[in-house]
């Protein structure tokens, strides 16, 4: 079946001022590198790393928000990474984005119904009446009563935002919705109903979710299958609870041995590995140890290990 | 010895649309040695509740009325200026959420602690700066005279907060608060701060006030657990009980909430409607609207019961 | 810093020369000559004679490097309108006054003003928060020549104790100096005033205060320091702006400074004096504007130090 969404061979580069003046000099940083993403349909993959791993910036690659500096972005089976900004309008109506921040994401001067309603405008969908009714349904659906429709972004709570702009997002019907941290800034008892409605919204409406986040107790909860992103590269990809259960990558290891433990007759004391000594820990595998073969490098590459689980090993 | 002694407590913020009541008649203690977590939701009031304490407030407008606020046996309700800035640092120092924004960025690292030390003894410019450099190898920093001479913006989020906690400690506290010293830094990161904050409050016997709304700290680092909500504690208890036997439905509902505890993909439990108004909180128990067992009683403001040894929560059902 | 500064100074001789172009391109594009004035009747052929003796009759270009070619030496020409004197003779003579007014205007507005700004700051909404968002709004709404008019009526017509105009004895000075402060005062209470706030409102003032140093440190090392970041950028062009004083204080009180000849080289197409006045007044912006930045590159370890993400 084809999927929803693929990144192939994805690259990155930001070229970053490092002394000004007359003759300025720069360099280059690889936010994004060799990245390969398959979103199938009907799942939610979660992406996760820490600041500056590269996971925001590939899903603004995979929006097309951001251009990449090589690689291929698939939606549908069709290669969307060349295409201007009128061949590509079809495809923004499958794709949508949800950002952790919704207050600024929001303009201040619509009402939310007309805020919901806005893609349709902007597609073209249906008459005025119809979009107005849609918007308000859309509201309904994601939590907030109709009389919502005629109040402003700022009457509203953190949480109320997230749903008008998860709303927004899903009145295209899009196949694909990229959720960039969007329950980061939640207070605790209101991240739960926004999982919640994400997970019921997903299966309602088969939509596929690439949900990135730093937080890994919300993608356990939430996703089919986690990528680990670190420096630029996913060195890890499995099923959730394989990811969970049985991480293979040093990095993985200890981004799960960071997250607090809910008991505290479990307390311990952590050993924390500084980053050169997690790629030091890289592992080390035959090539007759994978599931495919592959070929022997001196450079780390994501190899699998078994049929769905990626890692990124020396392969000798 | 008893460091932090408050009793019914108030903060209001007259505004324009009406008054804000961040705190409305909280009450704890913590004796020395001890750590005190601090937990609650963005306006339940648990950081003004020690920005309070250590008179931060702007007042006006900020009003702070209690029958006790007590720091290390001095009245913090009277307490003059001159001695107040003896207090600050000295018997209680804080850790802040964003060490991006905490330190003067026109000032070196160096400048910023040594300033603090001299602030409340006299020791020498040379004295100081050797200390500030023993201090920031204290918080586990690779090289600490690199470290005087750097500038805020040279230094990661968490570099920055290692060196907030030198400063912190740069007056041996009786108490450290912590108002979420992890939020804004990176989960591995937020581990590595955690742990230090924990080991030097042993090692030096300090009192620590954490203020956190994330339970998993909670869990990793205090003996005893202030649950706070709309402005009002709802439940105190030692640690481990609140994790083994919530007393307060809204404590029971916060720790069922919490995602990935079970394997697998799954709907969450969720605590339905938002947090109240600050302006117009709903009369007597501030979680009544969301809260599953809530009843007409609910509508009077529960008293602060004592359900067992050390156990008090503020719920009808546990009359 | 040297690179940044050199560069700088580049960028300043590119504009001089920039300016100066367009400058004499436009003086010359308006139609009319110095001898074509109602009063000074002329007959053609003593124009052209004249015209001819002044180099005016040459091709544009010849003129401009004529003039420029003077310029390397420090010979601005002669002015049409006082041909008894050069240029720099009538600089000598008349910038004196406008100095003494806008400098003087600005070293006693300007301290004033950062004074009231800084209180207005640390009271804020109290009266003196107050009493300095009315002076600045008074000071930036009401314009100079009616200030001057009612300091003239109040201190010279109805009190008598100054001199209504004039720039003899330094009694004079007096009432023009305290006009044209209104303006560096209500410009500088108001920047202060916001600089400070800005700062007042950063978390690391919190964290000061939290650390337990007093007051007075976190606000004159501190908070002063940061608040002085934006504004160097915006204090020094001003303060070196006025040194060319205001031609409204100076026609209010006749006092014989430079002003009056800012309009009058204009509308008697005096060429020399015109375009020595705009290119002083160009090289002054340009220095200024350069210190300024240098100013806030010392300030700034960002810029000082450099390093950092981003």
């Amino acid at each position: 079946m084809t999927p929803a969404l693929e990144l192939r061979g994805l690259n990155k580069s930001f070229h970053l001022k490092t002394k000004g003046g007359l003759f300025p000099r720069y360099t280059e940083l690889k936010a994004v590198r060799d990245v390969n993403l398959v979103l199938p349909t009907n799942s939610i993959i979660g992406l996760v790393g820490e600041s500056g791993s590269g996971k925001s910036t590939t899903g603004m690659l995979a929006m097309r928000l951001l251009e990449p500096t090589s690689g291929h972005i698939f939606v549908d089976g069709t290669d969307i990474t060349k295409l201007d900004h009128v061949a590509l309008k079809p495809f923004r109506r499958k794709m949508q984005v949800v950002f952790q921040d919704s207050y600024s994401a929001l303009d201040p001067m619509m009402t939310l119904q007309q805020i919901v309603a806005e893609p349709l405008h902007i597609h073209n969908i249906g008459i005025s009446s119809d979009q107005k009714t849609e918007a308000l349904n859309m509201l309904e659906r994601v939590g907030l009563d109709r009389r919502y429709g005629g109040r402003y972004s700022h009457e509203l709570s953190g949480g109320q935002r997230q749903r008008v702009a998860i709303a927004r997002a899903l009145i295209l019907k899009p196949s694909v919705l990229v959720a960039d941290e969007p329950t980061s800034a939640l207070d605790v008892s209101v991240k739960a109903q926004i999982i919640n409605l994400l997970l019921d919204l997903q299966k309602e409406r088969g939509l596929s979710i690439l949900f990135i986040s730093h937080d890994l107790s919300v993608v356990r909860a939430l996703t089919d299958e986690v990528a680990v992103m670190c420096d630029g590269r996913i060195v890890e990809r499995a099923a959730t609870e394989t990811i969970f259960t049985t991480p293979r990558h040093p990095y993985t290891r200890a981004l799960l041995d960071a997250i607090p433990v809910l008991n505290p007759r479990n307390r311990r004391t952590r050993t924390f590995l500084t980053r050169e000594q997690i790629n030091k820990a890289t592992p080390r595998l035959r090539s007759t140890e994978l599931a495919e073969k592959c070929e022997p490098k001196v450079e780390p590459q994501l190899v699998p290990i078994s049929p769905n689980h990626h890692v990124e090993a020396i392969v000798t | 010895m008893r460091l932090v002694d408050i009793q019914n407590l108030t903060v209001n913020f007259p505004q324009h649309e009406g008054t804000v009541q961040a705190v409305r008649g909280v009450s704890f203690h913590l004796d020395s040695g001890e750590s005190l977590g601090i937990v609650g939701e963005s306006g339940s009031g648990k950081s003004v509740t020690c920005m309070a304490l250590l008179r931060l407030l702007r007042e006006p407008p900020g009003r702070i009325t209690a029958d006790r606020m007590a720091l290390a046996g001095e009245n913090m309700l009277t307490v003059d200026r001159r001695k107040l800035a003896t207090m600050r640092g000295r018997v209680a120092a804080m850790v802040f959420q964003d060490p991006m924004t905490a330190f003067d960025p026109v000032f070196t690292i160096g400048h910023q602690i040594i300033e603090t030390i001299q602030a409340h003894r006299s020791v020498s410019n040379a004295e100081a700066k050797a200390e500030a450099a023993s201090l920031l190898a204290k918080v586990e920093i690779k090289n600490p005279s690199a470290m005087l001479e750097s500038y805020p913006h040279q230094l990661s989020g968490g570099m920055l907060q290692r060196a907030m906690i030198a400063m912190a400690l740069s007056c041996r506290p009786q108490i450290l608060v912590a108002d979420e010293p992890t939020t804004a830094l990176d989960v591995t990161i937020q581990a590595q701060i955690l742990q230090l904050i924990k080991g030097l409050q042993a090692e030096l016997g300090m009192g620590l006030i954490m203020i956190t709304h994330d339970l998993g700290v909670i869990a990793e680092t205090v003996d005893r657990v202030v649950v706070m909500y709309g402005g009002r504690v709802m439940e105190v208890g030692p640690v481990q009980s609140i994790f083994d036997n919530p007393l307060h439905p809204y404590t029971k509902a916060l720790l069922r909430s919490i995602p990935g505890q079970t394997p697998g993909r799954h709907r969450l439990i969720e605590i339905s409607g938002g947090s109240p108004s600050p302006i117009h909180p709903p009369a007597g128990c501030p979680f009544h609207p969301r809260c599953e067992y809530a009843d007409a009683k609910c509508k009077e403001t529960p008293p602060f019961m004592a359900v067992a040894e050390n156990r008090h929560a503020a719920c009808w059902r546990l009359q | 810093m040297i690179r940044y500064i050199a560069a700088r100074l580049l960028s300043i001789m590119l504009t001089f020369l920039v300016v100066s172009v367009i400058i004499f391109l436009m003086m010359h594009a308006v139609p009319g000559g110095p001898f074509d004035g109602n009063d000074m009747p002329v007959s053609d052929a003593v124009k052209a004679k004249l015209n001819a003796s002044l180099g005016l009759d040459k091709p544009l270009y010849v003129q401009y490097f004529k003039y420029m070619w003077g310029v390397l030496q420090f010979d601005f020409g002669v002015p049409f309108q006082s041909p008894g004197e050069t240029v720099l003779e009538l600089l000598a003579r008349a910038w004196p006054p406008s100095l003494i007014l806008g400098g003087l205007g600005v070293l006693i507005g300007a301290p004033l003003g950062i004074l009231l700004g800084m209180a207005a700051a640390l009271r804020r909404n109290t009266w003196i928060d107050y009493l300095a968002s009315a002076v600045a709004t008074i000071g930036l709404t009401i314009p100079v020549y009616v200030t001057s008019m009612m300091l003239i009526l109040v201190f010279a017509v109805w009190l008598g104790w100054l001199p209504a105009s004039g720039w003899g004895k330094p009694n004079s000075w007096i009432l023009p100096i305290i006009a044209y402060a209104t303006i560096p005062l209500a410009t500088y209470a108001r920047y202060t005033r916001s600089a400070m706030l800005d700062v007042l409102n950063k978390p690391f003032v919190t964290v000061l205060r939290a650390k337990g140093l007093p007051e007075r440190k976190i606000i004159f090392q501190h908070v002063l320091r940061n608040a002085a970041l934006p504004m160097a950028t915006v204090f020094l062009p001003m303060f070196i702006g006025t040194a060319t004083g205001s031609i409204f204080v100076e026609a209010m009180f006749r006092v014989p400074g430079l002003g009056a000849y800012f309009v009058s080289s204009i509308e008697l197409r005096d060429y020399s004096l015109e375009m020595a006045l705009i290119l002083m007044i160009t090289m002054m912006f340009c220095v200024s504007y350069l210190l300024s930045d240098i100013a806030y590159a010392l300030l700034n370890p960002r810029i000082r130090v450099g390093g950092g993400e981003q």
